[in-house]
């Protein structure tokens, strides 16, 4: 789920198949620049002040594919007080061109404090929504 | 240096208990934050902590036995020390998947040999009658061991990377390996150590002891209202707190630690003093405080104070355990099987607290999860006060000659 990014750039040709073909397509390989497509799996999330906050640790896709949430772990000292929220992916920006990949969460520490914790990847998830995006809102 | 740690060797233990307990701060929760810093995905993350909890579980009873059959319980100790270092250098240098499970798997079973060596080094240093002071005196290195640890590898495991806190926890393994040799034979070395691998009658002898089994139930019960306190306090700061819920977190894990410093000898040299089930009272009472205190307290910082209650719990605990396990083994030879048997309940009663009162929090609140854990704080006090009988033994068992 890391290289996501890379999953939709290295795909086999750009056409579109209607029947799949009995032989199999040969798949074209493309390199991925790191300031194009970033693996963002275990990576720092700052506020939009560049505060560090937390690490991305998990991402809620839909079935095509395309991301809806991002699991990010807060807060905690050596591991502990650990805190789980998912967040509507548009509260995420990405700067693969910066050299610490870092992403940035728009939201406010009230807004964060006040997310419900994000537990099980079964049950239906808390999707925290930026105020901008509340249209969206699943 | 032979100089520094004498004499008796005392010095050099009060080193092992300082340096083992830094060693040990790096495993446990950091785990988690180190191996999501290197991809790891949370279901991969689950598994090797798990692996972790499971061989300690399974390897507390084996470990006794082994400790009890090495007669150099320094040897012991030592072997530890170094799957210690292995695990910890596994970590730092290799954080793929085979090489941390390993790791795991090593650390789980280092640590079971390397509590029940280090309580019978100070057994046999001390004697039975000096050891609740000798207890006293390991409680209290450790945890400045701790909480020093926690303090420094905090700060540089988020300013600097979280793979120096596995290096230097690797480095921290050799003073504490250059300590244990120090500190020498004690005169008890052949008392304490039985002769063949696994002595049944000494089993069965030690498992029908009434006063083990109660005592196994009260540990267990103080472990399943204790150990979720911490983690639920963290997510109670995280939630609360905005950006210095770092900074109180740590407080909470550094200020019970200060206390446990604090209180530890007084626990040791009262429970030679007036016995042991007073302090027991003490300690397993301040666990139902502590759960009221955490409920009801505002704000985050106070919730300091509350965790601040833990350090008398600690401290208690921490001596009592080993000695406890010490007057149940008088003399016979099943002082580390006993200190395996008080530890499997220890995990059992942690492992079940996570889950509980992780349940609890999920579906009633937090402060309902912490009523729970007083609540059962309250029922192991009440276990302690009306069937746990005193075990302190008199000046005429003491002096009794070794059963083998």
């Amino acid at each position: 789920m890391a290289v996501m990014l890379a999953g939709s750039v290295a795909r086999a040709d750009d056409a579109p198949q209607p029947n799949p073909a009995p032989a199999p397509p040969q798949s074209a390989v493309q390199s991925v620049a790191p300031e194009d497509a970033e693996a963002i799996l275990g990576q720092r999330v700052t506020d939009p002040d560049g505060k560090d906050i937390g690490r991305l640790v998990d991402v809620l896709v839909d079935a095509n594919g395309q991301p809806q949430a991002a699991v990010i772990d807060f807060g905690g000292f050596m591991g502990v007080g650990n805190r789980k929220i998912a967040v509507h992916w548009s509260a995420l920006r990405f700067n693969p061109a910066d050299a610490n990949h870092k992403v940035t969460l728009d939201m406010t520490p009230d807004q964060i404090k006040a997310a419900p914790e994000f537990r099980n990847p079964n049950k239906a998830a808390s999707v925290v929504t930026p105020p901008d995006n509340n249209a969206t809102s699943p | 240096m032979q100089r520094f740690f004498r004499p008796g060797g005392q010095r050099a233990l009060d080193l092992v208990n300082f340096f083992v307990a830094d060693v040990q701060t790096g495993f446990g929760p950091f785990v988690a934050v180190y191996l999501t810093s290197h991809k790891w995905t949370q279901i991969e993350i689950g598994f090797a902590l798990t692996l972790g909890t499971m061989t300690s579980l399974i390897s507390q009873l084996p470990a006794g036995v082994l400790v009890d059959s090495i007669r150099n319980k320094r040897v012991a100790a030592s072997g530890a020390l170094i799957c210690i270092i292995t695990a910890a250098l596994l970590l730092a240098i290799l954080p793929a998947q085979l090489p941390v499970l390993v790791a795991q798997i090593l650390h789980g079973f280092a640590s079971c040999v390397l509590t029940p060596a280090i309580a019978a080094i100070s057994l046999h240093l001390a004697g039975h009658a000096a050891l609740g002071e000798r207890l006293g005196r390991n409680a209290r290195f450790a945890s400045i061991g701790n909480g020093l640890a926690a303090a420094i590898m905090g700060a540089t495991g988020a300013y600097f990377s979280s793979r120096f806190v596995f290096v230097l926890t690797a480095a921290l393994c050799v003073p504490a390996l250059v300590a244990l040799w120090a500190v020498g034979a004690g005169p008890h070395a052949r008392a304490q150590t039985t002769s063949r691998a696994l002595d049944m009658s000494g089993l069965k002898r030690l498992l029908s002891d009434r006063r083990l089994l109660i005592f196994a139930i009260c540990v267990m019960l103080f472990h399943l209202s204790n150990a979720a306190m911490l983690p639920l306090a963290g997510a109670a700061v995280t939630m609360r707190a905005g950006h210095f819920a770092n900074i109180i977190i740590a407080a909470c894990i550094v200020v019970p630690q200060v206390f446990v410093a604090l209180l530890s000898p007084w626990v040791g040299r009262t429970a030679a003093k007036i016995g042991r089930k007073r302090l027991m009272l003490l300690g397993w009472g301040a666990l139902p405080v502590r759960g009221l205190l955490l409920a009801v307290l505002p704000g985050s910082w106070l919730l300091i104070a509350g965790q601040a209650v833990s350090g008398l719990s600690a401290a208690v605990f921490g001596v009592l355990l080993p000695l406890l396990s010490a007057d149940l083994t008088l003399g016979t030879s099943h002082f580390n099987l006993c200190m395996g048997i008080l530890g499997l309940a220890l995990y059992l009663g942690a492992a079940a607290s996570t889950t509980i009162s992780g349940g609890i929090a999920d579906s009633a609140g937090m402060e309902a999860a912490f009523l729970a854990l007083a609540g059962i704080g309250a029922l192991a006090f009440a276990m302690v006060w009306l069937l746990m009988p005193e075990t302190r033994p008199t000046e005429a068992e003491l002096s009794l000659p070794v059963r083998e």
